[in-house]
């Protein structure tokens, strides 16, 4: 079992309160994806987990045991960096080989650890060169090689791959993926990429301001966001509002056949997706357009002034100015409670 | 004018034409033929790139010609009999470096190696010294913030002290160490300290201190077994050229080891010293430099070659 809870977490730095109050656990074998706008406090968390920094209140448990206090090189913890952070003076396998090494592994078994998990990671070629030969990506590699070597409690991955190209990216997003879970590694995942936590990680946690907005699956965080913010933050989204009273929800324009829980003023959550283009009882006016190659993504404005933001399809001519009928689909929003 | 004309980036204009009569106006009033802008518009903008190479070369030849005829004259000197001339005369003679290294009956000088030997010894001394001392206070400065920090890596990098001065000062202060080799040594690592900081210290700062120390801590390693591994190691070329830096100027040292060194043996800087401001011909003087080069050689590069074979404790 190898899961990591934290406690009330806070962290404060004289006056500026970096974290405040974070009641969270990654669970077993699980990927936590950590999102949020910068300087909410996801890499601070990250840091008191691996034991950089020490809680002004509350506490860090790895199953069950408390080790708030425990210094870093005692808790077992893989980190990986966004700049690598690998040892120029090393080769690659002495690089990974250094964990066990530590841990008083004997040689030639730390040198057959680090072997296989170079084979694992597509680089045994690369065992005898040293980091600086290598390319981003390779040297991605190696760090995550190195923190695995240790059998780590937990691995810590903070914004591994900024830095590295679009389809690189996409590429080692799931090779890395398929080898966490394959391993069975718990692990939170820092970044301010959402494709990417999207696509790698079981749950998602989003932090603003030092707070837990939000933690759960992709699918619930996208299509039941709890709050303008998470709504927001989490892809585009458009808060329309309105009255919501006997099953329905009533935007002034139109009428949404879906039930709140109380009556009384709303706020409606509708993703792109949710508007239908072409033909309803809605008058939309385009107000930008931005082509993005896979699709289009128009601003528009509705009757009531709100701004929305629509998804077409590839290049289909819509120009600023332009009005056009839109009709949403119930099943595809959210009222924010 | 004829052919096409395409303004240039100066603002002047030249034509493409084909005819050596087509003529363009210049900015100033005057005109010039095709042919010749021609010429401008292709090697114009690379005036500068046409001379400037061989312009750096020239420079660079003179300097170092500058800096290292004296040395070789000397050198081939030492090994003559006559220097009264243009040219020095009579090769090859040993007699100037038998004098100068005290070997034979030339009089009263005695034998000069203990000296030299005794000299290499203390600023071998006080470059250890230096390496055992200006690492850690490079360390502190490029890795941590703490209050007066940059007045103290000021302080730290500044060569303030004057050999002469300190020399007196210390000599004032400790009277019972004054002629002793451990004054040569505290004075050796003092004065020459701050040039080991300063390498050292750009060194580190040319490495992530933060996430490397978090990487190796992370994987098990203790705070003190992560600095000497996995940091210290990898500042190793600022380490050797301090460590070169420091030897030489210690060796070279002259204002400090005349207030502060013993009768008897002489450093370095007291055995130049004596073969060139004292009644010592020409010759001898390029003799005894030429040993102080030749060792001076000698040290830079066993320094070299250490650094090379590296600190490194990791093996597999």
């Amino acid at each position: 079992m190898s899961d990591v809870t934290l406690e009330s977490l806070t962290k404060a730095y004289g006056d500026e309160v970096a974290v405040d109050g974070i009641d969270l656990t990654i669970r077993d074998g699980e990927i936590l994806g950590v999102v949020g706008p910068s300087g909410c406090g996801k890499t601070t968390t990250l840091r008191t987990i691996a034991g950089f920094e020490t809680p002004t209140y509350g506490r860090v448990l790895f199953d069950g045991v408390d080790v708030t206090h425990v210094p870093p090189e005692e808790r077992n913890v893989g980190l990986v960096f966004q700049s690598y952070a690998l040892f120029d003076t090393m080769t690659v396998r002495e690089n990974v080989a250094f964990g066990p090494k530590m841990q008083g592994v004997p040689k030639a078994e730390r040198r057959e650890r680090a072997d296989d998990l170079l084979a694992l990671l597509d680089i045994a070629e690369l065992a005898d060169r040293r980091p600086t030969t290598l390319s981003g990506g390779q040297q991605q590699r190696v760090g995550l090689a190195r923190a695995l070597a240790i059998e780590p409690h937990v691995l810590l991955l903070d914004e591994p791959m900024t830095g590295l190209d679009a389809e690189l990216k996409t590429r080692l997003r799931d090779e890395i993926g398929e080898l966490l879970a394959d391993l069975e590694v718990t692990a939170l995942y820092v970044t301010h990429d959402q494709e990417e936590a999207m696509a790698m990680c079981d749950r998602i946690a989003v932090l603003a301001d030092g707070t837990l907005e939000q933690v759960g699956s992709p699918a619930e965080i996208y299509r039941r966001p709890a709050n303008p913010f998470v709504a927001n933050f989490v892809g585009s989204s458009s808060l329309l509002a309105g009255v919501a009273e006997n099953g329905h929800v009533d935007l002034g324009f139109t009428e949404l056949p879906v039930a709140a829980e109380t009556d009384g003023s709303v706020q409606v959550a509708a993703r792109p997706a949710a508007f239908e283009l072409g033909e309803g009882p809605i008058e939309a006016k385009v107000t930008d357009v931005t082509y993005l190659g896979d699709r289009t993504r128009l601003t528009a404005t509705l009757p009531d002034d709100t701004t929305v933001t629509l998804h077409a399809d590839g290049i289909d001519g819509y120009r600023i100015g332009e009005s056009i009928p839109l009709s949403i689909d119930e099943q595809r929003v959210h009222i924010l409670e | 004018m004829t052919g096409d004309a395409s303004p240039r980036a100066d603002g002047g204009s030249t034509a493409t034409g084909n005819s050596d009569a087509a003529s363009t106006t210049r900015p100033d009033g005057g005109s010039v033929t095709a042919s010749q802008n021609r010429r401008w518009s292709r090697s114009g903008r690379a005036l500068s790139t046409l001379l400037g190479r061989p312009i750096v070369a020239g420079v660079v030849a003179v300097v170092t010609a500058f800096l290292t005829i004296p040395v070789l004259v000397a050198f081939v000197s030492s090994f003559a009999e006559s220097g009264s001339g243009v040219l020095p005369t009579g090769f090859v003679t040993f007699d100037h470096w038998r004098k100068v290294l005290g070997f034979g009956d030339y009089g009263v000088r005695q034998n000069a190696i203990p000296g030299l030997t005794y000299s290499l010894l203390i600023a071998t001394g006080g470059m250890v010294l230096n390496v055992l001392i200006g690492v850690p206070i490079a360390y502190a400065l490029a890795r941590y913030d703490f209050y007066a920090r940059d007045w103290i890596n000021t302080f730290a990098i500044l060569p303030l002290v004057p050999g002469l001065i300190l020399g007196i000062a210390f000599i004032q202060t400790y009277p019972e160490h004054g002629r002793s080799s451990l004054g040569l040594l505290a004075g050796y690592c003092l004065l020459k300290s701050p040039y080991m900081v300063l390498t050292v210290q750009s060194s580190f700062q040319s490495m992530d201190l933060v996430r490397l120390e978090e990487s190796a801590r992370s994987l098990g390693a203790s705070w003190p077994r992560t600095v000497l591994t996995v940091i210290v190691p990898q500042a190793r070329r600022g380490i050797v050229a301090g460590a070169i830096i420091t030897w030489t100027l210690a060796a070279a040292e002259f204002n400090f080891t005349h207030k502060v060194a013993s009768g008897s043996p002489d450093p370095f800087a007291m055995f130049l010293y004596r073969n060139i401001a004292t009644n010592a011909s020409y010759l001898q003087s390029a003799a005894a430099v030429s040993v102080y080069f030749l060792i001076v050689v000698a040290a830079i590069v066993v320094l070299q070659l250490l650094g090379k074979r590296g600190f490194s404790t990791a093996h597999q």
